[in-house]
């Protein structure tokens, strides 16, 4: 072992037990000094003389023990004891500092853990699985693009048979089925389509019953399913006989084979698993059908070597493929591969992410550390009388250093509180996630947040310690005694100066983005919006089975051998659903559109000829929702009309390209003119843009959508390409906001039946709208078994689930507000206490000589006051630059009347609290009494 | 007299216990002072209770193990020995010492240096 580890070793051995040690070592002495005596007795010495003798010639005992004891045990930890306990002190007796020091650096502290947490959570890559770490996913890998392509069934099957560094290959896909048990009512769920090496690769026993096997994969195997043991619990009763029990997913009835254990979720969050058919006639040769491809190295393989195998052996080219080049398989770690992750590009992207969040402890701790270096500052005697006494310099900077630790390992255990507080609530909003995410507070966490505790305590304690203890300990010493110490030098003065400012300026910006956040949770809706049902409506993607709109179940369609396309029989559906709703008693209305109010998806847009010529992309004015909405979409949400027309039958018609505009929409993006007969056209748009747009007849990128839902691939095509190929779309209509308060503008396009392969339903049904939820379902199932509903809610729970993840980012930017607010504050009151103090003996003088108090404190405060007034003259300037020069919305606080000014007023009579308690310190100076201590 | 003794050059009273291990085997901390002292011949001054400092080091560094023994007139001692580690670094430290001690003695005395 190496020499300074043994020697801690055993000194930490020495500091656990130390009676032992000095009892042995006491003894050792006693029978060094009889051993001494004898001898010297025997020289011809008297035994007191002997004693006298032994005793000098050993040294004194008391420093002997001493040594020994600093010698054996860890004296340097008793010493930092001392130093914690008095940092608990300083805690308590400057408490000003502790809450708001405190609460800047756990708000600091916190949003640095949390990210740190989230990306611990969301990136533990191992699964829980027997040798977890070498199961791999064989994947197809976009090179351009950077993402992972869907594999296709001749590429599964070629690894399969050709690779030998790795076993058990299967695939599997997610497909969203109804689940119909007994006469119940459909209930999407999705499913795991996957090979039976799944399960071999899982290495878990079944429950109940088998897992499934190869001879289900034959096309003619009866259909049969594995289900989950939370099914079986829940949707089973737990059901002993459940094997050989029937289970329907959507038109397809499958016979329960087998239950798998608790927790078991293979391949990512699944709880039923059918067998993946891979043979004729269900083949998708070309195809890229499957989500995942995934195997096992064999014992001696390593991902470097499945990786070269996998490249020799390629991908098999396809007839149709005009994008194989760059195309490309590889060899992953699963879990990166089901997030379409590159580990390398995590670590680095990770790694940057968490460098930014580190920097945000800088303002705050900078803040602290004026404070930490003011108190220090009063605290100049204290020191200077230690150095005196034979303090070391290292010794007393330790010791400022451990106050402020202090501080901040309480400001770290509050941040851990927050932490754990924001992984409870992301577990609450993802119920779903992949199995081997572990939603607990890691010690990489605890060790991260200990980290930024001490990084925090480096910033805020380092440098006052040093100064505290630097050249300037001299006057310190010299002026002991005298009341008066260091001089705040014009630095920290202009510190304060920009921190007002800053307050001045950032305080209008953090008002307005805040009521941006929760504008619409405080105005709400400006509709009812609790008298309406909504719903997602899709087909399941069952291709084998025809449908009809009349009524009749689909397996007697399929009967007939007729094949309609997917998008005319959702078409047909969606038509003959809302027919029935509207018969349904408690259903005023209903109308389908691609999504509901306020939940349609973004995009920037362009008008023609740009009439408003400040609508640049900073002003924020070009992001818009857009939807796609049936003719009776504004009735339904009585949305008034204001100008021009509504949709009608026109168009429809595949040559027009037409939509209606909000008013928000007017007002920003065209301005005072007419929009009638404008022309507008995207730029960049949401990803779920290729499925929301899909009905728009003109749009380019639409068929294009449809011919290949699942490859978008934005890169293809350069961003300019994209936006000149889009369509010019003229304005034939200008409507009211929906919901009210929009702070954005929003683009209607007309919606044709059986163009969209999923929509959003909404039911006017007057104050009770769950009690439609269950009549919605039955329609739907008798209607088809694959038409798949989901997220059946009252509208204005969707509103209030919108609130709170606005309120949690209102808390959180009004919390460092509040922070930077307090820190200001605490800044000036440190300033003022500090001009006070100096010049005691001066306002003593002139009191005594009848000067009247008040105006000498006037006097003392106007060079602070002006510090003050100039802060809030210099962030008014700044508010007023960044208002005019970058013109982001909801950023500067000019859309907000009178909050620049009122965030100055509002700083102002921030300075004057924090100087009144100085001030009446200033008020009381005795004048006697300071010229008695002069 | 007091004038001829000199103080022990700082870091020499680690080698100095190790090589009166090596030369008298197991021996308790008054032997060790003893022997040191009589070998120096009371030329040095030796603060009996720093060989106990020495030994805490010592025996941290394993360089020494202690046990508990009967000593000649049968009183309950500490008995100090050699390990095989604290052999290596006497031979190390030796060879440094004769090689340092050499260097200086050239350096004072440059005409008998070659």
């Amino acid at each position: 072992m190496w020499i300074p580890l043994r020697v801690l070793a055993a000194r930490v051995r020495g500091f656990l037990r130390p009676g032992d040690q000095e009892h042995e070592f006491d003894q050792e002495l006693a029978t060094h000094l009889a051993m001494a005596e004898e001898d010297k007795i025997r020289q011809g010495m008297t035994a007191q003389e002997a004693r006298r003798q032994a005793r000098v010639e050993l040294g004194g005992l008391t420093q002997l023990r001493e040594a020994s004891r600093a010698a054996r045990g860890l004296p340097w930890l008793g010493t930092l004891g001392l130093d914690v306990k008095l940092g608990f002190r300083m805690l308590r007796k400057s408490w000003g500092l502790t809450l708001i020091g405190g609460l800047a650096m756990s708000v600091a502290i916190g949003i640095g853990a949390v990210v740190f947490a989230f990306f611990d959570i969301g990136y533990s890559g191992t699964l829980p699985l027997d040798e977890g770490d070498r199961v791999v996913a064989l994947q197809t890998w976009d090179e351009r693009a950077h993402d992972g392509q869907p594999n296709s069934l001749l590429d599964f099957e070629h690894w399969r048979d050709a690779m030998r560094s790795v076993e058990d290959v299967g695939a599997v896909r997610t497909i969203e089925r109804n689940l119909i048990v007994g006469d119940g009512l459909a209930n999407p769920v999705p499913i795991a389509e996957i090979t039976a090496s799944g399960f071999d690769l899982a290495r878990v026993a079944p429950f109940l019953g088998r897992p499934l096997t190869e001879e289900d994969e034959q096309p003619a195997a009866p259909p049969v399913a594995v289900i989950g043991y939370d099914v079986w619990q829940s949707r089973f009763a737990a059901d002993p006989a459940i094997l050989g029990r029937t289970i329907r997913f959507g038109a397809t009835v499958h016979t329960v084979v087998g239950v798998m254990p608790q927790g078991f979720a293979f391949p990512v969050n699944h709880r039923f698993w059918i067998p993946l058919q891979t043979k004729p006639p269900n083949r998708l040769e070309n195809e890229r059908a499957f989500d995942l491809v995934f195997a096992r190295l064999v014992p001696g393989a390593t991902m470097e070597s499945a990786q070269a195998e996998l490249m020799a052996l390629g991908l098999v080219p396809r007839e149709t493929a005009s994008d194989d080049e760059q195309l490309h398989p590889r060899v992953m770690p699963y879990a990166f591969a089901v997030f379409d992750d590159e580990p390398g590009q995590f670590r680095w992207m990770s790694r940057l992410v968490l460098f930014l969040v580190s920097l945000l402890l800088v303002p705050p701790c900078a803040n602290i550390a004026i404070l930490i270096h003011a108190r220090t500052v009063t605290r100049q005697e204290e020191f200077a009388a230690r150095f005196v006494l034979g303090a070391s310099r290292s010794r007393i900077v330790v010791q400022i250093f451990v106050e402020v630790l202090v501080l901040a390992a309480v400001a770290a255990v509050v941040a851990l509180g927050f932490v754990r507080l924001a992984i409870r609530q992301l577990k609450r909003d993802n119920p779903d996630v992949p199995f081997w995410i572990d939603f607990s507070l890691s010690f990489e966490t605890v060790l991260f947040t200990a980290g930024l505790a001490v990084l925090a305590a480096m910033i805020a304690g380092a440098v006052p310690a040093l100064r505290a203890t630097g050249r300037e300990m001299q006057s310190g010493l010299s002026s002991l005694g005298s009341g008066t110490g260091l001089r705040l030098g014009a630095t920290w003065t202009a510190l304060v100066v920009a921190q007002v400012a800053f307050s001045a300026a950032a305080l209008p910006s953090a008002v307005e983005m805040a009521w941006g956040t929760v504008r619409t949770s405080v105005l709400g809706p400006g509709f009812a919006s609790e008298e309406y049902l909504t719903a997602r409506i899709a087909m399941d993607q069952e291709a084998s089975v025809g449908a009809v709109a009349d009524g009749t179940v689909a397996e007697s369609m399929a009967a007939d051998g007729e094949q309609l396309p997917i998008g005319s029989r959702f078409g047909n559906l969606q038509l003959e659903l809302v027919r029935q709703l509207e018969a349904e008693p408690g259903v005023s209305s209903v109308t389908v559109a691609a999504a509901v109010p306020g939940d349609e998806p973004w995009a920037t847009v362009e008008v023609e000829g740009d009439p408003i010529q400040d609508a640049s992309i900073f002003a924020g004015n070009s992001m818009v929702q857009f939807n796609q909405i049936d003719d009776a979409y504004l009735d339904v949400f009585d949305v008034p009309l204001l100008l021009g027309r509504r949709f009608d039958a026109r168009d429809h018609e595949s040559e027009r390209a037409t939509i209606i505009v909000s008013r928000t929409f007017a007002e920003l993006l065209i301005g005072d003119g007419n929009p009638l007969g404008h022309r507008v056209r995207y730029g960049w748009r949401d990803s779920d843009v290729a499925e929301a747009l899909a009905a728009s007849p003109s749009d380019p990128s639409a068929s294009e959508a449809e011919a290949s839902p699942s490859a978008v691939t934005p890169s293809a095509t350069s961003p300019a390409e994209e936006v000149e190929a889009h369509t010019w779309y003229e304005i034939v209509g200008v409507v009211a906001d929906l919901p009210a308060n929009a702070t954005h503008g929003k683009i209607y396009h007309p919606m044709v039946p059986g163009r969209v392969q999923s929509a959003s339903l909404a039911l006017r049904t007057g104050p009770t709208p769950d009690n439609l939820v269950d009549p919605l379902r039955e329609i739907a199932t008798k209607l088809d078994p694959t038409l798949i509903l989901e997220d059946i809610l009252p509208l204005n729970e969707i509103y209030r689930d919108h609130a709170v993840g606005n309120n949690m980012g209102a808390t959180v930017l009004g919390l460092v507000t509040l922070c930077v607010l307090l820190l200001s504050g605490a800044g000036l009151y440190a300033l003022m206490s500090f001009t006070v103090n100096q010049r005691r003996r001066e306002i003593g003088i002139r009191s005594a000589l009848g000067a009247p108090p008040q105006r000498l404190l006037a006097e003392t405060f106007r060079r602070a006051l002006g510090q003050v007034l100039a802060g809030a003259l210099v962030g008014i300037l700044v508010a007023f630059l960044v208002g005019h020069y970058f013109p982001i919305r909801f950023i500067g606080g000019w859309n907000v009347p009178g909050v620049v000014p009122a965030a100055a007023v509002f700083m102002i009579l921030v300075g004057l609290l924090a100087t009144a308690e100085p001030a009446r310190r200033g008020l009381r100076v005795d004048p006697i009494e300071e010229l008695r201590q002069g | 007299m007091q004038e001829t003794r000199s103080p022990i050059l700082q870091g020499t009273l680690d080698l100095m216990v190790l090589k009166t291990l090596e030369q008298m085997g197991p021996l308790h901390g008054y032997g060790i002072a003893r022997r040191i002292e009589q070998v120096g011949q009371n030329a040095l001054i030796v603060n009996q209770g720093t060989i106990y400092l020495c030994l805490v080091r010592l025996v941290q560094k394993q360089w020494i193990t202690a046990e508990w023994g009967k000593s000649d007139n049968n009183r309950k001692a500490k008995f100090y020995s050699l390990t095989p580690a604290g052999e290596a670094q006497l031979a190390a430290e030796t060879e440094n010492w004769e090689r340092i001690s050499d260097v200086i003695g050239r350096v004072l005395q440059p005409a008998t240096g070659s």
